[in-house]
C-alpha cells in the first residue's frame, strides 16, 4: 500500500522528526511477530512518546484511510501483531513509563509500551507482583499482554491477565481517549467495555494506559517433579494436587518424546532413575511440612507416582523448570513443529488425546504427536513434528488438512481451537469452529462500531 | 571390598538471595536469606556415594558444624543417600581452624578410609579446612580434584566415580585441576580429598531418598565434647560491597568506539 501524500505531510508537519521510520531494517524487525509463516512488509513504523501522539496519529490515519497494526513486544504465536500488507505499525515501545506503586490500593498505573519484566522488578520493590507470568516476559509489553488476554505458567494460580486490570485507557480508531474504570475495584454501571479490550488482540482500539492489579509477592515456594505412568496418572495427580496441602502455583507436563528432543538439544534431561513416559512439574506455595510428608507418602504407598524429586534450592528449581521451559525451542531446534495451543474441559483431556493420537496414526503416519503444557489449566500444546523424510512444503500444506482434522475434534470435545495464543492470522479461518456463526455475527458487529472503516489491525481475529 | 567416606555439608547462602552488608559493616544481614549445601560439598556427597556403590558397599558418614540450622544440609546429604549424619552444634562464628579441627576430631573417632570436602565454600571462600585438615591427621592430600572426562559423558551418565582406589584398597589415583591442566597424584591411603566443580554432576536427591532421610540418625557433638577449642582465631572487623559499576555509554558508530577505546580507555 503506498501512503497517501497528504498524510506523510501531515506526519512530518505535525509530529516529531524521529515519530515516523521507514528505513527497511526496521520494517521488517517491527512488521512481525514470533511466528514465522507470514513475510512482514509494513509501509511505515511510527513511534509515538504519549497517548495524545496516538491520538492525534490515528485520526490522521482515519482520514487518509490508512490502516495501522498496534505492537507491542511482538512475541506473539498467532501473528496477531504482524503487517503483511503495507499497514503501519503503531509500536508502543516508547511508551513505558511506570507510575510509583500504590501499596495502599495495591495497583500500578503504567503505560502499555512497559516490558513485563520491568513491571515484575517495579512492583517486587514492594514485596508486591503482576501475576502475569511466562517465558517471554522480557520482551513482552503489558499493552500485548492485555491484548492478547496472556496466559502463561501461572494462570491455575492468578487466572488470566484479564483478573489483574483495574483500568484501562484506550484509543479507539478514531482517535477519540477512552478511560475505562480507573482505578475501581466495583464499579456497576452498565456494560463493561473495558473487557471487550482485553483480549481483542487490537482490532477495536489501541491500549495506551493500564492500572494493573497487584497481589503479594509468593514467599515459600517449592518446586517438584514426578515420574507417572501415563496421561490418567498425570490427571489422577492433578485431582491429588488439588487437594494437598498447598496452593497450587504452577501444574504442567510433558511427555518423553519432548524430553528427548530436549536431550538431544540441550543436553539435559528429568532427573530420575528411569526415563519415563510422562513427567509432571509441580509448583506450590506455602506446603505445610509436616502434612507434606504424608500426602508424598501416600503418592508412592498408592503407586499414583513411580519417582519423584523436590528442588533442594534455587539452582535445582531453575534446572526443573528448564526441563519444561526448554521443550518448545528444543522441538524447533531438532525439526520443524507444527503448533497448535488448543484448549479442553479437563475431564475430557484423556479421552481426546487418545483419539488424536489414532487420528494422527491412521491419517498421518510417522507424524510424531509431543504433547506438553499446562495441563492444570486443560490447556496442551499440540506440536507436530514433520517427518525427516517428509518434503518441507508438502508437510506445510498437509497440516492444513490436519488442523482441520484436530479442530474438529476438539470441537467435538467442546474445546476450545485457541487457549491463550490468540487468533490472530493464523488461526483466523478455524475460528468457526470454536464460535458460533451468531458470535461471529456479533464480533462483526462490534468491530464495525468500533471500527467502522475496518483500519485497526484489519484481517485479524475476523 | 567395604569402604568408610566422611563427607562434609556446610550451610552456605544460596546465591540467589540478595546479599548485603550489615549497618556495622562486620557482616551481612542474615533476614530473608536463603540457604543450600556448599556446592561443593555436595559434589563430594556424590563422589563418595558413587565410590561406595562401586567397590561393594560401605558407609558414607556427613558432618557439619553449626547451630541446628545445618540439619537442613544434613538431611539433604542424607536423601542423597548418605547412610548416617554428624552434627557439630556450635553457635556463633567459626574459623577454618575450629572447623579443621572438629573434623579431626571426628575421622580420629570414625576412622574413615577417606574424607572428601568440598575444596572452599562459597560463602567465604577460604580454601583452607582440607588442607588443614589433612596435615593435622598426617595424611596424604588431593586438593582440588576432577576428571578428565566431561559432564556430559558416558562415564558421568552412568555415574562412574572418578576417583580411582587400587584394588588392594592402599592407594587412590586422583586428577586434579592445575593452572594450565590437569595433574594425576597417586596417594596413599588414607588421605583427603577436596572437590573441584567439574569432579561430577551431583544427583538430585529422589522423594523417596528425602522421605527416608528423615528418619536416619544425626549424632550430635559439640566442640567442647571432641576437645576443640573454638575461639575463633580471626575475626572479620570491616565488610564492604565491591565499588559499584560505572553505567555504560552508547556510541554512534565503530569509529567513535576505536578512538574511545585508544584514546579515552588506552587499552589498544
Amino acid at each position: 500500500m503506498t501512503l497517501p501524500d497528504a498524510f506523510r505531510a501531515a506526519l512530518t508537519a505535525d509530529f516529531p522528526a524521529d515519530f515516523a521510520s521507514s528505513d527497511a531494517a526496521d520494517l521488517v524487525t517491527y512488521g512481525k511477530d514470533w511466528t514465522k509463516v507470514f513475510t512482514p512488509a509494513p509501509s511505515l513504523l511510527v513511534r509515538p512518546r504519549s497517548t495524545d501522539e496516538v491520538s492525534r496519529f490515528l485520526k490522521l490515519a482515519s482520514a487518509h484511510g490508512v490502516a495501522v497494526v498496534p505492537s507491542g513486544g511482538r512475541t506473539g504465536l498467532s501473528g496477531g501483531a504482524v503487517a503483511a500488507k503495507g499497514e503501519v505499525v503503531l509500536s508502543l515501545e516508547r511508551m513505558r513509563a511506570m507510575e510509583p506503586v500504590d501499596t495502599l490500593a495495591m495497583t500500578v498505573r503504567v503505560q502499555a509500551g512497559a516490558v513485563t519484566e520491568a513491571v515484575h522488578h517495579h512492583c517486587a520493590r514492594d514485596g508486591l507482583f503482576w501475576p502475569v507470568d511466562f517465558a517471554s516476559k522480557g520482551s513482552s509489553q503489558v499493552g500485548g499482554n492485555i491484548a492478547t488476554n496472556a496466559g502463561g505458567v501461572r494462570v491455575i494460580r492468578y487466572g488470566l491477565t484479564r483478573n489483574w486490570v483495574l483500568g484501562l485507557q484506550v484509543v479507539t480508531p478514531g482517535g477519540e481517549v477512552l478511560e475505562l474504570n480507573g482505578a475501581l475495584e466495583k464499579n456497576n454501571t452498565g456494560v463493561d467495555l473495558r473487557q471487550l479490550f482485553i483480549g481483542s488482540e487490537g482490532i477495536l482500539g489501541v491500549i495506551t494506559e493500564a492500572t494493573l492489579k497487584l497481589t503479594r509477592l509468593p514467599e515459600k515456594v517449592d518446586v517438584f517433579l514426578f515420574a507417572v505412568n501415563d496421561l490418567q496418572a498425570v490427571l489422577a495427580l492433578f485431582e491429588e494436587a488439588r487437594r494437598g496441602p498447598f496452593t497450587v502455583m504452577a501444574y504442567e507436563f510433558f511427555t518423553d518424546r519432548c524430553s528427548r528432543r530436549l536431550e538431544a538439544h540441550r543436553k539435559i534431561r528429568p532427573p530420575f532413575e528411569a526415563p519415563t513416559s510422562h513427567a509432571v512439574l509441580l509448583e506450590v506455595e506455602d506446603a505445610k511440612p509436616g502434612a507434606l510428608d504424608g500426602w508424598l507418602a501416600s503418592l508412592f504407598e498408592r503407586g499414583l507416582v513411580n519417582d519423584g524429586t523436590l528442588a533442594a534450592d534455587s539452582d535445582q528449581a531453575k534446572f526443573l523448570w528448564s526441563l519444561r521451559e526448554g521443550i518448545s525451542e528444543s522441538l524447533s531446534a531438532t525439526g520443524l513443529p507444527h503448533k497448535n495451543d488448543i484448549s479442553l474441559p479437563i475431564s475430557g483431556l484423556k479421552a481426546f488425546c487418545d483419539e488424536l493420537e489414532a487420528l494422527l496414526a491412521k491419517g498421518y503416519p510417522g507424524w510424531e504427536l509431543c504433547l506438553f503444557g499446562h495441563i492444570g489449566d486443560g490447556n496442551l500444546h499440540v506440536n507436530i513434528m514433520k517427518p525427516e523424510a517428509m518434503d518441507k512444503a508438502a508437510f506445510l500444506e498437509r497440516t492444513h488438512a490436519c488442523d482441520a482434522d484436530v479442530f474438529a475434534l476438539v470441537k467435538a470435545h467442546r474445546g476450545s481451537i485457541s487457549a491463550e495464543h490468540g487468533i490472530g492470522l493464523l488461526k483466523r479461518d478455524f475460528l468457526s469452529y470454536s464460535r458460533t456463526p451468531v458470535e461471529l455475527a456479533l464480533m462483526r458487529a462490534l468491530k464495525q462500531t468500533f471500527d467502522p472503516k475496518d483500519l485497526l489491525n484489519p484481517g485479524k481475529v475476523l | 571390598m567395604p569402604i568408610k567416606i566422611l563427607v562434609t555439608a556446610k550451610r552456605v547462602e544460596d546465591y540467589e538471595s540478595k546479599i548485603k552488608v550489615n549497618a556495622q559493616g562486620n557482616g551481612i544481614v542474615l533476614e530473608g536469606l536463603k540457604y543450600k549445601i556448599n556446592p561443593f560439598d555436595e559434589i563430594g556427597v556424590e563422589e563418595a556415594l558413587r565410590l561406595v556403590a562401586k567397590h561393594g558397599g560401605g558407609e558414607v558418614v556427613v558432618a557439619s558444624v553449626g547451630t541446628k540450622d545445618v540439619h537442613e544440609q544434613l538431611r539433604h546429604a542424607l536423601a542423597m543417600g548418605a547412610t548416617r549424619a554428624i552434627w557439630v552444634n556450635h553457635a556463633g562464628p567459626l574459623d577454618q581452624m575450629t572447623v579443621a579441627g572438629c573434623l579431626q576430631k571426628l575421622i580420629e573417632k570414625e576412622k574413615p578410609d577417606l574424607a572428601i570436602l568440598g575444596k572452599q565454600a562459597i560463602d567465604d571462600d577460604q580454601n583452607q579446612v582440607g588442607q588443614y585438615l589433612a596435615e593435622w591427621l598426617g595424611w596424604s592430600q588431593a586438593t582440588f580434584a576432577s576428571k578428565e572426562e566431561s559432564l556430559e559423558s558416558e562415564a558421568e551418565k552412568s555415574k562412574t566415580p572418578a576417583l580411582q582406589l587400587s584394588a588392594d584398597a592402599k592407594t587412590l589415583t586422583v586428577i586434579r585441576e592445575v593452572d594450565g591442566g590437569l595433574e594425576t597424584l597417586e596417594c596413599s591411603m588414607p588421605c583427603v580429598v577436596t572437590t573441584d566443580l567439574r569432579l561430577n554432576q551431583p544427583r538430585y536427591a529422589s522423594l523417596p531418598g528425602i522421605m527416608k532421610a528423615k528418619s536416619k540418625p544425626i549424632e550430635e557433638h559439640t566442640p567442647a565434647t571432641l576437645g576443640v577449642d573454638a575461639t575463633p582465631k580471626i575475626t572479620v572487623t570491616k565488610m564492604e560491597h565491591p565499588p559499584a559499576r560505572k553505567a555504560g555509554i552508547k556510541v554512534p558508530d565503530v569509529a567513535t568506539l576505536m578512538d574511545k577505546l585508544k584514546n579515552e580507555a588506552k587499552v589498544i
